[in-house]
């Protein structure tokens, strides 16, 4: 059993903070219009040419470059005013633990004669909080449509309105545990795993289940459906961080699977805004390029489009060394791709019998 | 003999037109009957303008019978308030083919008053009814004809007429012909409409067949200056033209027959007495001043041959040969060429040489053009390196094609007068343009004149924007002469100048309400086609057009900028208020406070900075 690490907020400090933030900003606008100035945002420029990779922090980051959002300009007045309203609307989210999604967002506008254009209008408003708050908007409540799992023995307690102090054990429910706004916002209180397992296809996640993965390798599971959603990505890092658990990482023998796991180690361009999201010393166990080949693979071609990928992940910075570099090169030789399910080829239980204890025997070398 | 004659008719004006009335605009009865209402209209405004009368024109076309199906006949009517025409004149005025007054150099609608009577024509072949024409000159007493022509003859034939007392002046011209209107209904109500767009100064009036009446009050009351005859401007006169001129401009020796001879003795003062040949010198000699220059030239020659009337009458003057100074004659009385040394030394010498080599280039410039003074004239032949003095009938061909280059090309001469044109006038034109589309913005401009081939034009132009203008895009309304061009708009230069402004440097969207009217006034409007409905682009019109609309254009720009200005402040208003209170909503909220922050004074202040 481990215990939660101290360094880490609980829920309840990450609450509060974030509502010291949204007031201070509340009150900096507040005295401005009192003084009769017109008010200003500064929102940091997530234009590609403000992002960079920080090498230290592991992960893609904004630059300095902020624009400033006054409600003077008369063509930002309406994005100003949509973006106090979301601080706002989410200030009272957060008070009153509720959750919503994006599109809920969208059509709570409308009650405060806020006009979003279209959902994608509103979004990226959120974006911009997210950017000048510096916070996901999973801490702000509100949540994508998009949901992944999560099982193993893990145990949670709630935080969130009527569930206060209640606790779960995610290994009770076989399907495993949406990772959804109650659990992103419940406190992490113990586990007897060793290790965080993150794959990237709900039928492996399943058979992982009915194989007893979890117990097997003492392992949590976590389904990321593909990219993973940031909410599971925040997960990913609180079971690092919080319970000092490592990551390793499954995906499909292919490009795009090697870059979900380079997004769960060291986040996308997209969120560069946004610094919790990453875990920067998860592993990426395969499906390798050259376990392609080792383990006679049954493959398909790659497609032009995968191809223009490798050459694209080539020029970022975090492809420069070690395996990251080293597989794209044989992927980009053998022009061949291999799903996670080609291991049944060899039997169901193959890639859990065999494949994950090798793979996990090479991460620790890694 | 030949039994198989072939005989060569001449034949009359009228069976010309007949056999040609295609050219006329009477090719089926869709075009008849627009070109004939156009005929009729515009004779009636000429009519009123050379009388200086404010046009009250009637129009009203109906069917002979309503339920036939077009093509079929109408009752085309048309009055007007002008000065009418004397009855003596009726007759041949309307009966006959090629009888007119429009014979002048001066702008006008029509030309030569030919349209009219092709209309008549048109309208008894196709009807077979007589043309009905009721004329008052004084408002009193009214003739009322009803004419048939005689096409092979070119006479009028008067079916009927009578007098009758009326309280009013004007004409009224009634044809039946066989027309379309459901075909030509919609052109026709185009061209009144912007008859009356381009004669503000009338009140026209249009019954159609259908029952609607379209009717416009005059929107000024202030006719524009009739137009004067004049002589041409030296610029972009051509070889040709000259060499006309200057035909016209020196005199020929005169025959010397009895007529002549009859002449001389009367302005001497000799009808009754018979004079030798001494006597007769020194008669004229004494009277020299108040002779014609005829007679001087006759005495001139009288001087060199020696010979009284007597022997004068019996010969017949061939040649006169300045260059070898000898004159050739042929004496009837001997059956001989006579030739004798003219004396360079005579006083009548200057005389005879300055009839046949013309006047000089100085006294032709002076006086054969307009805008041409002496000290212009004497700068002009340094310019053209011409001697001033140089006889005009002595000259080159290729002095000739020099004169006619530098009158081109030399640049001191002052605009064409334009009082031979007539243009509408600013004003006119701004206020029927603000009747006719009760625009946000309107501008007009006059050009001042200018010149193509020695024929003067003005160009008019206005720009309207907005306001009651709904159109997308924009529309052009051209006219020449005050005559609306309805046809072929694509080729014409006026359209063609439009498409070639870039409008978005005027702050013009391409689809905004936008109208612009083109006059063009000339002695003689370039048309493309004899159809007469689009202008050919002769450069110095087009250059005109361009400077006239993109003056217009820049005038609108400012106003453009002005709104958008304008509207833009209205818009940053409208902003603040609504947003402003929001912002104060939910900052208040956020930052947990009770009162929101006074945040009106600070809309109060934006809204008198914007002020």
């Amino acid at each position: 059993m481990k215990n939660k690490s101290k360094a880490s907020k609980t829920s309840e400090e990450r609450r509060e903070s974030l509502s010291r933030l949204l007031q201070e900003q509340g009150l900096k606008i507040y005295s401005e219009l009192d003084r009769g100035e017109f008010p200003k945002f500064s929102v940091p420029s997530r234009s590609v040419s403000n992002i960079v990779y920080d090498k230290k922090l592991r992960q893609y980051i904004l630059g300095n470059t902020a624009s400033i959002r006054s409600a003077r300009n008369m063509s930002q007045l309406r994005s100003f005013t949509q973006l106090i309203w979301l601080a706002f609307f989410a200030n009272k989210l957060v008070q009153e633990k509720k959750s919503s999604t994006l599109r809920d967002i969208y059509y709570s506008s409308q009650a405060f004669s806020i006009d979003f254009e279209d959902q994608p209008e509103s979004d990226n408003i959120i974006v911009d909080l997210e950017a000048v708050l510096a916070r996901p908007r999973e801490d702000l409540h509100i949540f994508p449509e998009e949901r992944s799992s999560v099982f193993g023995d893990l145990t949670i307690e709630y935080t969130v309105p009527g569930y206060e102090g209640k606790r779960t054990n995610l290994s009770d429910h076989p399907d495993g545990y949406l990772i959804g706004p109650s659990l992103s916002s419940a406190e992490l209180v113990d586990t007897s795993a060793e290790l965080v397992i993150a794959i990237e296809k709900g039928g492996l996640f399943t058979r992982f289940v009915e194989e007893k993965v979890d117990k097997k390798f003492k392992a949590i599971i976590v389904d990321t459906a593909g990219q993973a959603p940031r909410s599971t990505r925040y997960l990913l890092k609180r079971l690092h961080t919080e319970m000092g658990l490592p990551v390793v990482i499954l995906t499909d023998g292919d490009v795009y699977g090697e870059h979900i796991a380079m997004v769960i180690k060291s986040g996308s361009a997209n969120a560069a805004h946004l610094r919790e999201l990453t875990v920067p010393d998860a592993k990426w166990l395969g499906v390798w390029a050259t376990d392609i080949e080792k383990y006679k693979l049954p493959t398909i071609p790659m497609t032009e489009s995968d191809i223009k990928r490798i050459y694209d992940l080539q020029k970022d910075p975090r492809y420069q060394e070690g395996i990251w570099k080293k597989e794209l090169e044989v992927f980009l030789k053998i022009k061949r791709k291999a799903e996670l399910e080609a291991f049944s080829k060899y039997g169901l239980t193959n890639i859990t019998d065999k494949y994950l204890p090798e793979k996990l025997e090479i991460a620790k070398s890694l | 003999m030949s039994s198989n004659k072939e005989s060569f008719n001449q034949i009359s004006p009228s069976e010309f037109f007949y056999r040609n009335r295609d050219l006329a605009g009477f090719s089926n009865p869709t075009r008849s009957l627009y070109t004939a209402v156009r005929e009729f209209v515009e004779n009636a405004l000429d009519a009123c303008d050379q009388a200086g009368i404010l046009p009250d024109v009637y129009l009203s076309i109906k069917a002979v019978d309503d339920e036939q199906a077009d093509p079929k006949p109408y009752i085309l009517t048309v009055k007007d308030n002008g000065p009418g025409i004397d009855s003596k004149h009726i007759p041949l005025a309307f009966g006959t083919v090629l009888y007119g007054s429009k014979f002048g150099l001066k702008q006008a609608r029509g030309m030569f008053g030919l349209g009219a009577t092709m209309a008549i024509l048109y309208g008894q072949i196709t009807t077979n009814k007589p043309v009905e024409v009721k004329s008052s000159t004084d408002g009193q007493s009214q003739d009322e004809y009803e004419l048939l022509l005689d096409i092979q003859k070119n006479k009028p034939i008067i079916v009927k007429h009578k007098t009758k007392e009326v309280s009013k002046r004007g004409l009224s011209v009634s044809i039946y012909l066989e027309g379309d209107y459901s075909k030509a209904g919609a052109k026709i109500r185009d061209y009144v409409y912007q008859t009356s767009l381009i004669t503000p100064y009338a009140t026209i009036t249009f019954e159609d067949p259908k029952g609607e009446k379209f009717h416009q009050t005059k929107i000024v009351k202030t006719m524009p200056l009739p137009p004067t005859i004049i002589r041409p401007h030296p610029h972009g006169i051509d070889v040709e033209t000259i060499r006309r001129m200057m035909v016209d401009s020196h005199f020929q020796i005169p025959t010397v027959d009895n007529k002549m001879i009859e002449k001389v003795r009367k302005e001497l003062g000799l009808k009754k007495k018979n004079l030798n040949y001494s006597e007769i010198m020194e008669k004229a000699s004494k009277r020299w001043n108040g002779i014609s220059r005829h007679v001087r030239v006759v005495i001139a020659v009288m001087s060199f041959l020696k010979m009284d009337f007597e022997k004068l009458s019996k010969i017949r003057i061939d040649d006169m040969d300045i260059a070898n100074k000898k004159l050739v004659y042929w004496d009837f009385g001997e059956s001989k060429s006579v030739s004798i040394d003219l004396d360079p030394e005579s006083e009548y010498y200057r005389q005879l040489t300055n009839t046949i080599q013309g006047e000089t280039l100085l006294s032709f410039l002076t006086k054969r053009f307009q805008r041409i003074g002496q000290a212009t004239a004497v700068k002009f032949t340094e310019f053209a390196n011409l001697k001033p003095e140089k006889r005009i009938g002595t000259m080159t061909n290729q002095e000739l094609v020099k004169l006619s280059d530098s009158l081109q090309k030399f640049e001191d001469f002052l605009s064409p007068d334009p009082s031979c044109l007539a243009p509408l006038g600013e004003e006119p034109l701004k206020k029927g343009m603000e009747q006719f589309f009760k625009p946000d913005f309107l501008e007009v401009v006059q050009r001042g004149a200018s010149a193509y081939s020695g024929f003067p034009f003005i160009v008019e132009m206005g720009i309207a924007y907005g306001g009651e203008i709904k159109s997308v895009g924009q529309t052009v309304y051209r006219f020449a002469n005050r005559i609306p061009l309805l046809y072929d708009e694509g080729s014409d230069v006026v359209l063609k100048v439009v498409n070639e402004i870039d409008w978005t440097r005027y702050k013009v969207k391409n689809d905004a309400p936008l109208v612009i009217v083109s006059h063009i006034c000339s002695t003689r409007i370039p048309y493309k086609t004899v159809g007469k409905e689009n202008v050919a682009d002769r450069p110095e019109i087009e250059r005109e057009l361009r400077l006239a609309l993109q003056f217009l254009a820049r005038k609108l720009a400012t106003f453009m900028s002005k709104r958008g200005q304008a509207e833009m402040e209205k818009k940053r208003a409208n902003l603040y208020s609504k947003y402003i209170p929001l912002v104060a909503q939910f900052c208040t909220e956020l930052a947990g406070k009770k009162k929101e922050p006074d945040y009106k004074k600070m809309l109060k202040m934006e809204a008198m900075v914007e002020e």
